[in-house]
């Protein structure tokens, strides 16, 4: 009764909305400036957090797993780093990437690596957590267990908070970047994002209104998109 | 909380360090972390000294450092006169002038000639060099603390700069109208071997003497190694002490966390803000964790596909944070305490739902149980999470919090703020973090062990 929908059918969901939403942004483009800045901060939205999905899983997978299953000393370096970068509100992190890197994709790859951070920590507790409530596990470990039983049974099934916070990604960004703008953090030659839009001190409400709902329809799109099959 | 601190004070000073700052820190020419080649007044005299030899251009800039190092550059100066050509040698002689005018020693005129100033200079080191010494200046600054005596201040403008630092110490804590008398005399000094225009009235009352003493404790943080002999230990603890950094320390070691950039003691202004973020934090994850566990209840009981579908809707689209933004476009900035609590106890709840649901448990498990087996997971990811909106409604209701706070700090390059407010958001986003880890259900074997 609570079946996920085929794989098929949620990226046909997601290329709709990513669709409509590029269709709403082309049509609305040419009537006003705000609706450009629109249209820009929606290229950027959606190019930026794809871009962090992507690193943020190459950090993580390989890292939350060597510290779930490999040596001590790489747990207990990711433990310290996590703390380090958790330590913080997010949004001055973020405004000090934004800061010290010259170019936007260096920024946005530097959120990936935070928070590939994060979701190898994520997946390093899922794989403990799955390991303590199997007793049949105990000895199984990376280095014991074949490389590829691993990855199918350890890891298939500890990515569920992983694409959980995935699917955060792009309001995850916009967040920050409204944060960062509404703090006065915000660097005066970078790209034009929704950041301001949301975080100006008096937001026009359309294209806040539109640039809130793109965050909303694209984050619950990627949610559905990444609904694992242990959801059920 | 010292790995913290040294990663808050890089974030500090690496914002610091963007193109077209308009609030460069007064410590930004020092190295952050650590100094190899700290630059004290030998370093510093030395280099004067052979600028005004060589002559030139250079040579003014040189003139006016050496006005400026005074008598604390005199032990190193004039000893090394005689290694020098007699052009140079009245060179820098002459540059002395200023030096010799406010130490009261001699007149502009008495020394307009170089060979009359060097033999002035000479015979001025062979009859005080004995003044020169760490321990009789402290002796006649500790006098001059006690009573007004005329001629102990004389003493005192005779050595110059070389007594700054014992007065500065001689400041000492101001409560009494004594203290604001000490003060007032030690003041006169400094004003007059400093040249800075730093007044202690003699009405001044006990705030006021306070004001002055810090501003002469910034002085000395500021200033304090370009009058100081670095030597031995001293040049080894001055690769730390002579960094951003260091400079930050012992701004908290003087007490209250330093002083902001418009005097308020950094503790006090955390002391402001903590109610306010502890309150939104507590509140807010109070109400959201259980409303959390008790949506995502709802959501697995609900037979109907329809219902299902917009309830996580309704809980991803409120996790995205810039519903905050709605909020203030239609209730204002007035909105308040009210609005920020709710905002980030429906946000939490958004997010631990949507956790919830999506992570592994099976359906036959509790909410709350998995609530709290998730715990470890969520308490890594989520405090910066929450910690950020709470910035966020911060900032958008005028709410006076530390994320305000540090936000504002960071902007205008307040750097004391800047470290108060973040490292309380820090330890309270660390107590979250380890608060979870701790109410996470244990296996009978940890997996450190079970590794071998």
């Amino acid at each position: 009764m609570n079946e996920p929908l085929p794989a098929k059918q949620r990226l046909a969901l997601a290329a709709a909305a990513a669709a409509v939403l590029v269709l709403v942004a082309t049509l609305l483009a040419p009537l006003s400036l705000e609706l450009q800045a629109y249209a820009r901060g929606l290229a950027f939205a959606v190019l930026a957090g794809l871009s962090i999905m992507a690193v943020a899983f190459l950090v993580a997978l390989p890292l939350g797993a060597l510290a779930a299953s490999g040596p001590r000393a790489i747990d207990w370096a990711l433990r310290f780093f996590c703390d380090l970068v958790g330590s913080l509100p997010t949004v001055f992190v973020a405004a000090v990437f934004w800061a010290s890197t010259s170019s936007t994709p260096r920024f946005v790859c530097a959120l990936g690596v935070l928070r590939g951070l994060e979701q190898a920590w994520l997946l390093r507790c899922e794989i403990v957590r799955l390991e303590a409530e199997d007793p049949e596990s105990v000895p199984r470990g990376l280095g014991r267990t074949p490389l590829v039983a691993f990855l199918r049974r350890r890891m298939s099934a500890a990515l569920g908070p992983l694409f959980v916070s995935a699917s955060f990604s792009v309001a995850w960004l916009t967040a920050l970047d409204a944060a960062v703008s509404q703090a006065g953090l915000r660097p005066p030659g970078a790209l034009p994002t929704w950041g301001p839009l949301l975080g100006a001190p008096h937001p026009s409400p359309l294209p806040a209104l539109l640039a809130a709902g793109s965050v909303a329809w694209l984050t619950v799109a990627l949610h559905a998109v990444f609904r694992p099959p242990s959801a059920a | 909380m010292i790995a913290v601190s040294v990663g808050m004070f890089w974030a500090s000073a690496s914002y610091a360090r963007r193109p077209g700052n308009q609030h460069p820190s007064p410590f930004a020419a020092l190295p952050v972390f650590f100094n190899p080649r700290p630059i004290g007044v030998r370093e510093l005299s030395a280099r004067a000294l052979r600028s005004i030899a060589r002559g030139g251009r250079p040579a003014v800039a040189a003139q006016l450092s050496l006005a400026r190092l005074g008598g604390a550059a005199l032990p190193y100066v004039l000893p090394a006169l005689d290694s020098l050509d007699p052009h140079s040698r009245e060179r820098v002689a002459l540059a002395l002038t200023p030096v010799a005018v406010r130490m009261e020693v001699a007149s502009a005129e008495e020394l307009a000639d170089g060979a009359q100033a060097v033999l002035f200079w000479t015979r001025f080191w062979q009859d005080r060099a004995i003044d020169f010494r760490a321990a009789s200046v402290r002796h006649l600054t500790g006098r001059l603390a006690e009573r007004s005596i005329a001629l102990r201040r004389e003493d005192l403008i005779h050595v110059d700069t070389f007594a700054l630092q014992a007065l500065i110490d001689d400041l000492g804590q101001v409560d009494t109208q004594d203290d604001v008398a000490r003060v007032q005399r030690l003041n006169s000094v400094l004003a007059q071997i400093s040249d800075l225009p730093v007044s202690c009235p003699p009405n001044a009352s006990v705030a006021d003497a306070r004001r002055v003493v810090d501003t002469w404790r910034d002085f000395w943080d500021l200033h304090g190694s370009e009058y100081s002999a670095l030597d031995g230990p001293r040049r080894l603890a001055a690769t730390f002490v002579e960094t951003q950094y260091g400079k930050w320390l012992a701004a908290v070691l003087r007490g209250g966390l330093g002083r902001t950039q418009t005097g308020e003691r950094a503790l006090d202004l955390v002391s402001q803000g903590l109610a306010t973020t502890s309150f939104l934090l507590f509140v807010g994850l109070g109400g959201g964790f259980p409303l959390g566990v008790a949506w995502t209840r709802f959501e697995r009981q609900r037979l109907k596909f329809a219902t299902r579908v917009a309830s996580t809707i309704a809980g991803t689209a409120l996790a995205a944070i810039p519903c905050a933004t709605f909020v203030r476009l239609f209730a204002g900035p007035s909105a308040g305490l009210l609005s920020a609590i709710c905002l980030v106890t429906i946000t939490t709840a958004a997010w631990v739902s949507r956790h919830l649901a999506r992570s592994t448990m099976s359906q036959s498990v509790s909410p709350i149980a998995a609530a709290f087996s998730v715990s470890a997971p969520l308490g890594a990811t989520y405090p910066p999470f929450v910690l950020s909106a709470i910035v966020l409604v911060e900032l958008l209701f005028r709410l006076p919090g530390l994320g305000r706070i540090a936000a504002r700090s960071l902007a205008s390059g307040d750097v004391n703020a800047w470290m108060a407010a973040s490292l309380a958001l820090a330890s309270a986003s660390l107590l979250l973090r380890h608060a979870a880890d701790l109410i996470r259900p244990r296996a009978t074997q940890s997996p450190s062990m079970r590794r071998g």
